[in-house]
């Protein structure tokens, strides 16, 4: 009985072989996702460990190096007020993205929800519910998130505000991709098979459903990243996101604008590098992802 | 015994209502096997999913060993639903993509917490049943996408099986398969029908295969107790509104941008 | 030249994960102008695999080696545009659903203009010679053109597409499983107007798993199983008595024969044995069987039988 119950129990426990099918889908990554996964790699990593890596204080004032050009000292220069932009651009870029995946987090949560509301319930909730999303569909993400800013800023502060805007303007086509899934779901032979057969509500729903709708939520999820990241900095770069002594990439800069003038080309450079790398890494993967999963999708998910 | 009485169903379309099935009885002994013909869209898939308590039908009744069945589908007593189990025609569609093929035959025992618990007991049912059926070797370790529709639709027969049903319905069983993988289903469901009084179903569009393995054979289309006039008004208005949405289907998908 | 069409030693293996899916192995089939034959097989036999390489249908992740000459003309060298052009002039296809490979939104008479012109005819060779074809097929051009696809029945839509495919005068036309999923009186008209088109002349390959189409088409039959064609001759031979004991056990498995199955599973097809793939399954089998492949031996009636019983007479 040991080879037959081996068979079974390797057919019940997928956990192992799904690794196994994860290293061998990354031997077909063609090269342009290696070196993005890689870079993005290093970037989270080094993100993470800002304060290890550079034990300078980012927010150590010191006047007798204003404005200094990138040296062996300071890798990529000081800025107007002397301070370490290396050391700036590292926490500047764990606050970015720490504050664009929970925003993007925020987005796809609400998404899923509406999406699951209106796929579910049907009929008139249903009807009422796509209608409200269209309504936010249709406004302009940035504006939108300008005037939502103003509204809230106050009372969540510079960061909590950022999410929202964020969060309460990236769901829409998620909202609609989960309600297509659920409703062709439902019409699906296997569904009927599955009742057949004895599930619950809350069977189908964790065994059947919430696995096939699992891929394009979490795809959403990586695609609203790095918007996140561009609305992030640009809400700080028009004053509205964060506190101007916070070291995100938008308030450095913000910081840069100003220092152009002087000739402090340097300040600018380095965080928008830092802000292109970070959306270029994700975008690859995402796309990549993307052209993997539902054809569908494809065309509903250009955020 | 399980019989529909007087069934009538139909579906919601851009031009008004379908009517798929009027008032069409059917009666399945214990232990028989009977044998449904008709054409395509004559309503016997529809119907099928009515006497398997998937679909809720507009009128009749459905009664399975004189209970009377009044909720359909999720809703509806889980020992009333094991009862009579259906097999799908289309076994590509019918199994969860995502579940390997001996996760989805014991699926149903899964789902009405009535699985083993002991992994070796529930191995050892696994490998009887997928025997029976035919299946062998690490055919119950892949998913469906990695099998031929052939053994997806061993696999789903067995999923059937597993509950120890008293009736089956098989719709279209064997419509898309190979006549020696439809003869060794055939075989299957015969034997088991013989040890267990099961009563069989066995919707078709194949006469041939009706009459040669069913006891009794029954024309959908003879088996409503409309008048024949009323019944050629009923399908004519059926079809131009069967086309009429197939055509308002196309136009739809091909000026979307 | 007596042959239209020489398929000769064709192996087609499809690099997959799972490894070298062999879904043909060394087919080697003719057809003369004017001659039907019949490619029969249970699904993963390799007989779609053997239509798709004709039409050049094939994925990028084959390996093809053999030869399939077209009137004396080498078609697996040629570059993909000539092949194209090839396929499109000199051979035809007959979709598996007639339904659903007519565009719905458009109306017929465009339709079949765009074919025929597509073979190169002028505008109005087009619509004389569309006019001439289906009226033998029993329907007027003008009543046709001049509707949508859905505003005809199954048989009508069986017979557009097929005049379709007959416009260009193409020296063989390829009708992959013509009878799929229809019903029966569909699958009726389909064989009598395969045997119609087979009666004007034109070279039919047909592809199919409906054993009682084939015995209603006759001309030759080619039985495949595990990637090689293991009987080949006369189709009513084959349903008088096939020759390998595969096609004596399948035509049994007809209902309205003795509806047996054949016990066990065909062999995967990335796993094929190196002796005679029906073995494990074979009443018959002796120990020759389960050593080595056996060739294409002479069986009685002209037929040939990938089996050890004939070898040795």
């Amino acid at each position: 009985m040991s080879a037959s119950s081996g068979a079974l129990r390797s057919s019940l426990n997928i956990g192992a072989r799904r690794s196994q099918r994860l290293a061998q889908a990354m031997q077909r990554w063609p090269v342009s996702v290696r070196v993005a996964a890689g870079v993005l790699g290093v970037l989270v990593v080094v993100a993470l460990l800002a304060n290890v890596i550079v034990p300078l204080d980012d927010t150590a004032v010191d006047l007798d190096r204003v404005l200094d050009g990138p040296s062996a000292a300071h890798l990529m220069g000081t800025d107007e007020v002397g301070r370490d932009l290396f050391a700036r651009v590292l926490h500047g870029f764990r606050i970015s993205l720490t504050i664009a995946v929970l925003a993007a987090l925020a987005a796809v949560t609400v998404g899923t929800l509406v999406g699951v509301l209106a796929g579910t319930m049907g009929g008139k909730v249903d009807a009422l519910v796509m209608r409200v999303t269209d309504v936010f569909a249709s406004q302009n993400h940035f504006l939108f998130g300008i005037l939502l800013l103003v509204l809230f800023r106050p009372a969540l502060g510079g960061a909590g505000a950022v999410m929202l805007a964020v969060g309460l303007t990236h769901w829409p086509s998620l909202a609609r991709i989960v309600r297509g899934e659920l409703m062709s779901l439902r019409e699906r032979p296997f569904v009927s098979a599955a009742i057949g057969g004895g599930a619950s509500r809350w069977r189908l729903a964790r065994r059947h459903y919430l696995p096939h709708l699992m891929p394009a939520v979490g795809l959403a999820f990586v695609l609203t990243v790095p918007h996140a990241v561009f609305h992030e900095s640009a809400y700080s770069f028009l004053g509205l996101g964060l506190p101007a002594h916070e070291a995100s990439l938008g308030n450095i800069l913000a910081d840069g604008q100003r220092s152009l003038l002087a000739g402090g080309w340097w300040i600018a450079l380095f965080p928008g590098l830092a802000i292109l790398t970070a959306a270029m890494t994700i975008g690859t993967l995402a796309e990549y992802w993307r052209e993997h999963l539902h054809p569908r999708w494809r065309s509903e998910l250009e955020l | 015994m399980l019989s529909a009485e007087a069934i009538t169903k139909s579906f919601r379309a851009a031009t008004g209502r379908l009517v798929a099935i009027d008032r069409v009885s059917l009666e399945l002994e214990c232990g028989a096997r009977l044998g449904l013909v008709g054409p395509s869209g004559s309503g016997k898939s529809t119907l099928a999913q009515i006497m398997a308590m998937l679909l809720a039908p507009d009128g009749g009744a459905v009664r399975i060993d004189g209970d009377r069945v009044d909720v359909w589908g999720v809703r509806c007593r889980r020992e009333l639903r094991h009862r009579v189990q259906l097999v799908f025609q289309a076994p590509r569609v019918a199994v969860d993509p995502r579940l390997r093929l001996g996760e989805a035959i014991l699926e149903p025992l899964a789902a009405s917490a009535i699985m083993p618990a002991g992994a070796e007991e529930r191995a050892e049912l696994l490998q009887t049943w997928a025997a029976r059926v035919g299946l062998t070797g690490d055919l119950l370790e892949r998913f469906p996408h990695e099998v031929s529709e052939g053994q997806l639709q061993r696999a789903c027969l067995a999923r059937a099986l597993v509950v120890r049903p008293r009736y089956l319905i098989c719709d279209e069983l064997s419509s898309m398969l190979d006549v020696s993988t439809q003869a060794a289903l055939l075989e299957t469901v015969a034997a088991i029908q013989a040890e267990r009084e099961l009563g069989v179903l066995l919707i078709t569009h194949d006469r041939v295969l009706a009459d040669a393995w069913c006891g009794a054979v029954a024309d959908i289309r003879e088996l409503s107790t409309r008048d024949e006039a009323e019944a050629v008004a009923v399908a004519a208005q059926s079809r131009a509104g069967a086309l009429n949405v197939l055509l308002r289907g196309g136009l739809r998908r091909a000026t979307r941008p | 030249m007596t042959s239209l069409l020489e398929v000769e030693d064709l192996s087609v293996g499809f690099r997959t994960r799972r490894g070298v899916v062999h879904a043909l192995s060394h087919a080697s089939v003719t057809i003369r102008p004017g001659e039907l034959l019949l490619v029969v097989g249970e699904s993963g036999s390799g007989k779609t695999v053997l239509a798709h390489t004709l039409l050049a249908l094939l994925p990028r992740n084959v390996d093809v080696s053999g030869s399939v000459r077209l009137g004396g003309q080498e078609l697996l060298d040629l570059p993909p545009a000539e092949l194209r052009r090839v396929r499109g002039r000199r051979m035809a296809l007959i979709p598996q659903s007639p339904a659903s490979s007519l565009n719905p939104v458009r109306k017929l008479g465009g339709q079949l203009l765009e074919a025929a012109r597509a073979r190169g005819l002028r505008e109005k060779q087009a619509r004389t010679r569309l006019r001439e074809l289906l009226a033998e097929l029993g329907l007027d051009l003008e009543f046709i053109g001049g509707r949508y696809v859905h505003q005809l029945s199954g048989g009508m839509q069986q017979r557009v597409v097929n005049a379709m495919a007959l416009v260009g005068e193409p020296d063989i036309v390829i009708a992959d499983e013509p009878t799929s999923g229809l019903d029966a009186d569909l699958v009726d008209a389909t064989a009598a107007q395969l045997r119609e088109i087979s009666a004007r002349g034109a070279s039919l390959l047909v592809i199919t798993h409906d054993l009682r189409l084939a015995e209603r088409l006759a001309g030759r039959l080619a039985l495949l199983y595990a990637s090689r064609i293991v009987e080949v001759g006369p189709t009513m031979s084959f349903f008088a008595g096939p020759a390998h004991p595969y096609g004596r056990e399948l035509l049994r498995a007809l209902p309205e024969r003795e509806g047996k199955s054949i016990p066990g599973l065909a062999p995967e097809l990335t796993a094929l044995p190196g002796h005679c793939a029906f073995a494990d399954r074979c009443p018959d089998r002796f120990d020759r069987c389960g050593e080595s492949i056996p060739d294409l031996y002479p069986a009685p009636d002209g037929v040939l039988a990938r089996c050890f019983v004939h070898a040795e007479r």
